[in-house]
């Protein structure tokens, strides 16, 4: 194992970490499924391109606007399905993620089914740690806020969180537009980091798997989502040779996580340094992991 | 004129494939009000329980035909069982039903790709494969067979939930299902009913597309059509996701002769997103209100 | 001071009418009751005031305001919540997380105070959580705060749930059989802690109840229903007394408690 190796497998790590953020906003915190993520990733990481190597936008900016690019058309599917009940987002969510793949499959401008080759390598441990932070940060504060404790209020009760006055129909699309954006972010640093695209790798599975991610590292956790999406990044590298079974183990565990651990890996709980400090014996004011949605 | 009349004919035989699958998920949908998204999963196994039932043992089409659909309903049982029973029993949040029901299709896919490989696989010619002509349009004879085995399902499937008990419990159910508990129906032994029909459909249907396309491990993916199919007439309408089901096989036949048949699936998604836009409820669905 | 007003107020189910042009006024301060039968229309009429149902025929108005046509968030806004007859809890919330979710609407920072930690965002924060400890001192639930919502005995629960709804500092406050399932000792306590609620938060307060001795001890004015109808309204003395009120019940076994 050589250091580009590892660095290369923290660099898909981190990005992975990104897309999970945004999905955990999306499914742990506001109680939505998606099977559009991969979508949105896709929307993010050909419009970033674009920007930055038909425009020649510079590359954060370039990035962000990919991801702004694929919030704008959660928003489009989220007004059309967020409001009706029952599972029409969900469905249209899968909708959309494939038809995405089959739109960009056909655009010639775009490389259509042979891909998009040739993009600079922008993308480096340093700037994914970075957009990491950032997204950490942002999400915390949101979720510690009165906004992101009315979307855990619409995961939790949807009837109750409308009594006390929380608009559900509109957090529900606030909370999918951020998720959209940490997605399309994610598939921008991609595109600059594996420097080709190609529709094949914005498929059903890439959004199964951050799905899968975010139930691993439970409903409702951050730091949660940021461990499992790590770890699930570095195992598969290591464990090559198991490559066949790790979806039917992964389906396996998913089913048991619902049914013995829906907090999955945190509990519901956030590593905080408070709480780090409680571990390692240091004395502080207050020795709890602090629960998410407190800190 | 007449090749009009000959896609028309196509769109209702896979049309009719896909209301077998929809009318599964839309009957599971009825009664436990998240969408059932291993239903894929049973639909592949079916096509591969026919497939080898018909290369392996050497049973005859028919016996084959109908063991697929038996073997199916036992794994949508199952699946029910491990998968969404523990999770009934403790009153869990509907996320946590679609969530699991991911993770079971996960499963059983790619448990198919790791034990039986991801190959493609062919069934044997079973129908002559030359077309029969009707009044100068030509039929193909698996098409016919699609659609006369889908209809009698269908009639079959009617007839229970109209005339038995069990169907009348079901339709009680799915209309109400605290007050129809009170009432001493058993929800459980209509929830393994419902699980039961709709894995024996979706089994069914999985010979049948099999038969047409080829067997494969992501040939479950066909059931979004069903879902698709589904929201057309409105989730969790029956009739719905069988009008809303040959809508789609047609309108799919149609592009796919006349446009390109790379635009199909294409078309059907865009579908779906119109009919979101204008009539979101679907073509039978109703609103519903919360229950507090 | 008229403060909510039923008119001619119809809800019906398919073939069923489970209200049926029901006119009464509730006045500002005052503690009102909803009284009648099991499926009498109680419950569906709290659905109607709090949005949560569409009016099929009639009006409701609040402060002289239609609010018959606005969506449930937008009515609690205006200063109407209630709570649930079966709880409805963020269960797996700690109480303290249940009541400060329900503050919300007493600060206005937006997303970027909140993601920047603007001033703005900090200050308001600080008040939120002040008067989420202050309002669970209040309501006696303070050596509960961490503890999970769905971990509490059902008559916390319930107790928890006023709480939540009076941290909307709500005008008007809905309580949908407050007392279910609660010993006559916890009644009692409960009796008192309506009437604190009125005079210390300044709020009305409509309640469904079938415990009589509630119902006569705390109501200013009483309001029966049956199958869907209005039967009778008035002050507790007059109703215990109204034949019509008694025949209702009489079916039932005879008036709980009366
Ligand atoms: N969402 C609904 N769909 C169909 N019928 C309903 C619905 N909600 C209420 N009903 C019916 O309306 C009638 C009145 O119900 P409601 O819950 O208002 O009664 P209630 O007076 O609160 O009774 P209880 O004392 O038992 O709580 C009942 O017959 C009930 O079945
Ligand atoms: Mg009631």
């Amino acid at each position: 194992m050589n250091w580009f190796y590892i660095e290369g497998v923290l660099i898909l790590a981190g990005i992975n970490i990104i897309a999970v953020l945004g999905l955990s906003l999306l499914t742990g915190f506001t109680g939505l499924f998606s099977f559009g993520h991969a979508g949105f990733m896709a929307i993010g990481a050909y419009s970033a391109v674009y920007f930055g190597e038909r425009m020649g936008l510079p590359f954060a900016v370039s990035v962000v606007a990919g991801g702004l690019v694929a919030g704008l058309v959660s928003l489009f599917i989220g007004r059309l399905t967020l409001k009706l009940k029952g599972d029409y987002f969900c469905i249209a969510t899968l909708g959309f993620g494939e038809a995405i793949r089959l739109v960009l499959d056909n655009v010639q401008v775009f490389g259509g089914a042979r891909g998009w080759p040739g993009i600079p390598l922008k993308v480096d441990l340093v700037t994914v740690t970075i957009f990491n932070i950032v997204g950490i940060l942002f999400l915390m504060f949101l979720i510690n806020s009165r906004h992101g404790r009315s979307m855990i209020a619409v995961r939790e009760e949807e009837l109750a969180a409308k009594v006390i006055g929380i608009d559900t129909y509109r957090y529900k699309v606030i909370s999918l537009f951020i998720s959209a954006v940490y997605a399309g972010i994610a598939g921008g640093l991609l595109g600059y980091y594996l420097t080709f695209l190609q529709p094949k790798l914005f498929g059903l599975q890439k959004s199964t798997e951050y799905t899968i991610m975010v139930i691993f590292g439970g409903i409702g956790s951050i730091s949660g989502s940021v461990l499992a999406a790590f770890i699930l990044t570095v195992l598969p590298e290591m464990l090559r040779s198991f490559a066949v079974w790790r979806f039917v183990i992964y389906g396996a565990a998913v089913i048991f996580i619902m049914i013995a651990r829906p907090q999955g890996l945190m509990g519901g709980k956030e590593i905080t340094l408070k709480g780090i400090a409680g571990i390692l014996g240091i004395p502080g004011r207050n020795r709890k992991t602090a629960r998410s949605g407190e800190v | 004129m007449n090749q009009i009349l000959q896609q028309l004919i196509n769109g209702f035989s896979i049309g009719s494939v896909y209301a077998l699958m929809a009318v599964g998920y839309s009957l599971v949908y009825s009664i436990m009000n998240f969408s059932n998204f291993a239903h894929g999963g049973v639909i592949m196994l079916g096509a591969y329980f026919g497939f080898f039932f018909i290369t392996l043992f050497k049973m005859p089409f028919w016996v084959a035909f109908i063991g697929a659909g038996i073997c199916s309903m036992l794994v949508a049982v199952l699946v029910e069982r491990m998968a969404y029973k523990p999770l009934r029993a403790r009153n869990a949040p509907f996320l946590y039903f679609m969530i699991s029901a991911m993770g079971a299709s996960m499963f059983i896919e790619n448990f198919v790709i790791a034990t039986i490989g991801p190959t493609f696989r062919t069934y044997p010619q079973i129908f002559p494969a030359e077309p029969f002509s009707l009044g100068g349009i030509y039929v193909g004879r698996l098409d016919m067979m699609m659609f006369l085995i889908s209809a009698v399902s269908l009639i079959a499937l009617v007839y229970f939930i109209e005339c038995t008990k069990l169907g009348k419990a079901i339709q009680a159910t799915a209309f109400n299902p605290r007050a129809s508990a009170l009432m001493g129906i058993n929800t459980d032994s209509v929830i393994l009913t419902v699980f039961g029909l709709g894995g024996f459909l979706a089994g069914i249907a999985g010979v049948l597309f099999g038969m047409k396309y080829t067997v494969y491990p992501q040939i479950g993916f066909i059931t979004i059509k069903s879902f698709i199919a589904a929201v057309f007439g409105g989730l969790g309408s029956l009739p719905g996701a069988v009008i809303g089901s040959f809508i789609l096989g047609i309108v799919e036949t149609m592009v796919s002769g006349y446009i390109m048949s790379q635009y199909r699936d294409l078309i059907s998604f865009s579908l779906l997103i119109l009919i979101l836009v204008f009539k979101p409820m679907g073509l039978m669905g109703k609103s519903v209100e919360d229950k507090a | 001071m008229e403060l909510l007003r039923l008119e001619n107020l119809t809800k019906t189910f398919g073939g069923l009418t489970a209200v049926k042009d029901v006119n009464f006024t509730v006045n500002e301060g005052s503690i009102s009751g909803l009284i009648g039968p099991n499926g009498a229309g109680k419950t569906t009429i709290f659905n109607l005031i709090t949005g949560i149902y569409k009016v099929t025929r009639g009006a409701i108005y609040f402060q002289n305001v239609p609010i018959h046509d606005k969506e449930p968030h937008v009515i609690a806004g205006m200063g109407i919540t209630r709570t649930f007859q079966n709880i409805r809890l963020f269960k797996n919330l700690t109480v303290y997380q249940n009541v400060l979710t329900a503050c919300h609407h007493n600060a206005d920072y937006g997303i970027f105070d909140a993601a920047l930690r603007l001033k703005k965002f900090r200050r308001q924060e600080r008040e939120l959580k002040e008067f989420a400890g202050r309002l669970l001192e209040l309501m006696e639930l303070s050596g509960w705060k961490d503890k999970v919502a769905n971990s509490l005995p059902y008559g916390l629960q319930r107790r928890l749930e006023i709480a939540r709804a009076l941290a909307l500092k709500p005008k008007l406050l809905l309580l949908d059989e407050p007392a279910a399932g609660m010993n006559p000792d916890e009644t009692r306590q409960l009796m008192n802690l309506i009437r604190r609620i009125r005079d210390e938060f300044g709020c009305t307060i409509l309640v469904i109840e079938h415990h009589m001795d509630l119902i006569m001890g705390i109501c200013d004015n009483i309001i029966v229903l049956n199958f869907g109808k209005k039967l009778a309204e008035g002050p507790p003395e007059k109703i215990q007394q109204d034949p019509l009120v008694i025949e209702a019940y009489l079916g039932e076994g005879g008036m709980p408690g009366a």
